[in-house]
């Protein structure tokens, strides 16, 4: 018992550095600058305009990611359980915002103003809300009974839950794109060259509020505190007098509250939805968040980040059919030289 | 033991019995007309949700047999099939249709089918008894021409080696290029943007379209493949087509892989006056409706069927029609290009009964009278077959987004 113990120590502790050699983190950066040099080539040759303009596409994509792969990690963080039903959580909001959206009196092509903007804050609440308690559903209907079960059942009821809300996403608006009505108006500054859209800015700012407000809470308050205790030793947490299961249902709810806004801002970005959307959406978020190191918040915000920024300027200065392959390569080799992640060193899980 | 024995012979007399109903029929229904009866059979999608495509063609080789009841002492009759399966064309259906077409010797030729997947079933069932098919709708190219990407191989699906197929609709390989042509002769849109979904005839569209904008003095400035499954996010590439001073964005794609989404998110990058071209895939309310408020009328796309509307000569024809068949279904796109394709297959028949000496001429014969067709002037355009079964000069109609929908502007012949 006592060399197993000492062996899980050892390993925990590699892990905790963060890596497996020197030689392979030099390999790392190296390729990293390799590529910095490609990009940087590219980058002179088309302009700084060019360069500006993509860079607020990425960031808007970037914190879209985020948002979403915020859930995951959260999950991950408190559990262990990859959450295969929040992408479609995700999915269901923008399903739902597009919904809303007529409701609220609010319409394609037409002048933006206070109320305007009201009626889309009201809209954006209420996607979040229902998405929380959607999501909070999910946990007390499938995972929750499971929650001493050995690992792989409630992996496959989350599968499961997924799978299940893809059908109902499909019953609900059938197998076509659906069209997300373009409320946000097109216009923008233009900063040296590039047009920085009134859509970006709403984006970016959306995502980095509500990034700056979970980190708070999460830091700050009782509950964010039993969160990290809960996802520290639940054992101990429950000891300590923590609810655990208050805790985690809180867990699922917020998380799901990011990927209803992710949902809604998302719809807004791109005008478009799709019933099985949460697969490939949600796909890019999990990789994000195992990107900046699974069950870390801040590394998933980073995860999320940076695969929109390789999202946009690969499709942006290279060959687009290679953007996915990119992505991955880019998430196997840093697996590889840092398997947790990005962030996965510096701060212990949350 | 004694039991299977008793219902072999059961079934056994069954068969005798339908046999015996079969034979009966045969002199009964032949009595009209002096020499017999040659049937002309047609295979559609004509009930449930396809019933708006199929039904169409079906009404207009009724309509072409209705005219022309008697070819040189031959009473022409008319022999519907419906390849649909709750609702949905149906490639197993289709095969078993024409199973029965085959084993019914009067079957001498069939005009259809309407969907290329029930052609790909179908063309082996029909070679192996060298019957033809003209089919009015079929455009992929994979029927007839062989390209590295074919799967099947047109030759696997004629397991015969002699061609029973034939086509009046223009293949895929002709949308791009009269994309291209219309780009720049009617638009003066020489620089270009390209995309695609990077499917076999997304990206075959595209690449077909850049080739012949540069083969005519003009420039692909931006070509991007898109996996349309993990992309939302269209507007690197169009930032990329602006800079780089795109006149005109063509997408090779469909409204099902995200086609008309792009257009949607040109407007905050392209002034809206910029076209955006495509081929039939994004000819739908689809399309219109990812758009947005985008949707404008400089959005056009190609289509590889005839509009014989267009033609003021074939008024009185379609007049005829209409007061003949009355349902909502009968006057659809390809009506009169199955009207066309009945034609092209009596005018056949009528020669191949000449080469026959006046006797039922043999299937074979009238494969090769239909290849012999020569500059056929019909209500869609004027037909001769090349030796794969391509028409040698389709007509090519282009569409436009109007006023909530799209609306018809020209259609001229291309070559291949």
């Amino acid at each position: 018992m006592g060399t197993i113990g000492e062996a899980i120590r050892q390993r925990r502790s590699l892990l905790r550095s963060g890596g497996t050699g020197l030689i392979l983190n030099a390999g790392l950066v190296l390729l990293v600058a390799l590529f910095g040099i490609l990009l940087i080539q590219r980058i002179y040759d088309q302009g700084a305009s060019f360069f500006l303009q993509i860079l607020a596409f990425a960031l808007a994509n970037g914190g879209i990611y985020a948002l979403i792969a915020l859930g995951y990690t959260m999950v991950y963080g408190i559990i262990e359980l990859i959450n295969f039903a929040h992408g479609d959580v995700f999915a269901f909001g923008t399903f739902l915002s597009a919904s809303l959206i007529p409701i609220f009196g609010l319409a394609e092509g037409q002048a933006f103003g206070p109320g305007t903007a009201l009626a889309l804050v009201v809209v954006f609440v209420v996607t979040m809300l229902v998405c929380g308690v959607l999501n909070v559903s999910i946990e007390r209907i499938a995972y929750r009974p499971l929650r001493n079960a050995p690992r792989l059942a409630p992996l496959i009821t989350a599968v499961g839950m997924s799978f299940f809300l893809e059908g109902v996403l499909f019953l609900w608006k059938g197998p076509s794109n659906v069209h997300y009505p373009d409320i946000l108006p097109s216009a923008g500054v233009q900063i040296f060259g590039a047009t920085l859209g009134v859509k970006e800015v709403v984006v970016l700012v959306i995502a980095v509020v509500l990034m700056v407000a979970l980190a708070l809470f999460v830091d700050r308050t009782r509950l964010g505190k039993a969160m990290r205790a809960t996802a520290q030793d639940r054992d101990a947490a429950l000891l300590m007098g923590i609810d655990i299961d208050q805790t985690i249902a809180a867990t699922f709810f917020i998380g799901a509250v990011l990927a209803g806004a992710g949902g809604t801002m998302f719809g807004l970005y791109y005008n478009t939805s799709v019933f099985d959307l949460g697969f490939s959406a949600g796909l890019f978020a999990f990789t994000a968040a195992v990107f900046g190191g699974i069950g870390n918040i801040y590394g998933a915000a980073i995860g999320g980040m940076f695969i929109g920024i390789i999202r946009s300027f690969w499709d942006g200065y290279f060959d687009s059919a290679w953007t996915d392959v990119v992505i991955f390569a880019i998430l196997i080799l840093t697996l590889v030289f840092r398997p947790t992640g990005i962030m996965g060193m510096r701060v212990p899980e949350k | 033991m004694h039991r299977r024995w008793l219902s072999a012979t059961a079934i056994l007399a069954g068969i005798a019995i339908v046999a015996a109903a079969c034979g009966q029929a045969a002199p009964s229904s032949g009595g009209g007309a002096d020499k017999g009866e040659i049937i002309i059979a047609s295979n559609f999608p004509t009930s449930g949700a396809d019933r708006a495509s199929g039904r169409g063609p079906e009404a207009g080789v009724a309509y072409a047999v209705q005219l022309n009841g008697n070819i040189k002492g031959f009473k022409i009759t008319h022999k519907p099939y419906d390849d649909a399966v709750n609702g949905v064309h149906d490639p197993q259906k289709g095969a078993q249709n024409f199973t029965d077409m085959v084993g019914n010797t009067k079957v001498l030729g069939v005009v259809g089918p309407f969907n290329s997947n029930v052609a790909r079933a179908t063309i082996p069932v029909a070679n192996r008894a060298s019957l033809v098919m003209i089919s009015p709708s079929n455009t992929n190219e994979c029927l007839t021409q062989d390209f590295p990407y074919c799967d099947p191989k047109p030759a696997a699906l004629r397991p015969t080696g002699k061609n029973n197929y034939f086509r009046i609709a223009a293949p895929d390989t002709v949308q791009g290029p009269a994309m291209a042509d219309f780009s720049i002769d009617t638009l003066k849109a020489t620089k270009v943007a390209v995309w695609s979904d990077n499917e076999t005839f997304g990206k075959g569209v595209a690449d077909n379209f850049g080739k012949r904008i540069q083969a005519k003095g003009g420039q692909v400035v931006v070509r991007q493949d898109f996996d349309v499954k993990s992309t939302n996010d269209f507007r690197p590439f169009l930032q990329r087509a602006k800079d780089a001073g795109a006149q005109a964005i063509y997408a090779g794609a469909t409204s099902a892989t995200k086609g008309c989404i792009p257009r949607a998110q040109m407007k905050s990058i392209f002034t809206t006056d910029i076209p955006y071209l495509g081929p039939d895939g994004i000819g739908d309310t689809q399309c219109i409706k990812d758009a947005g408020d985008n949707a404008t009328a400089n959005m056009y796309f190609t289509n590889a069927a005839a509009e014989a509307a267009q033609d003021p000569a074939n008024k009185a024809l379609i007049d005829d029609f209409k007061a003949k068949f009355t349902q909502k279904e009968d006057l659809g796109a390809y009506t009169f290009p199955g009207y066309d394709c009945a034609k092209i297959l009596l005018d056949a028949i009528g020669r191949a009964i000449d080469l026959a000496g006046g006797k039922m001429p043999t299937r074979d014969q009238v494969v090769q009278a239909v290849q012999d067709t020569k500059g056929l002037k019909l209500s869609t355009g004027t037909y001769s077959f090349d030796k794969n079964g391509d028409p040698t000069s389709a007509t090519m109609a282009f569409y436009q987004y109007k006023g909530g929908d799209w609306s018809f502007v020209k259609q001229f012949s291309v070559g291949q």
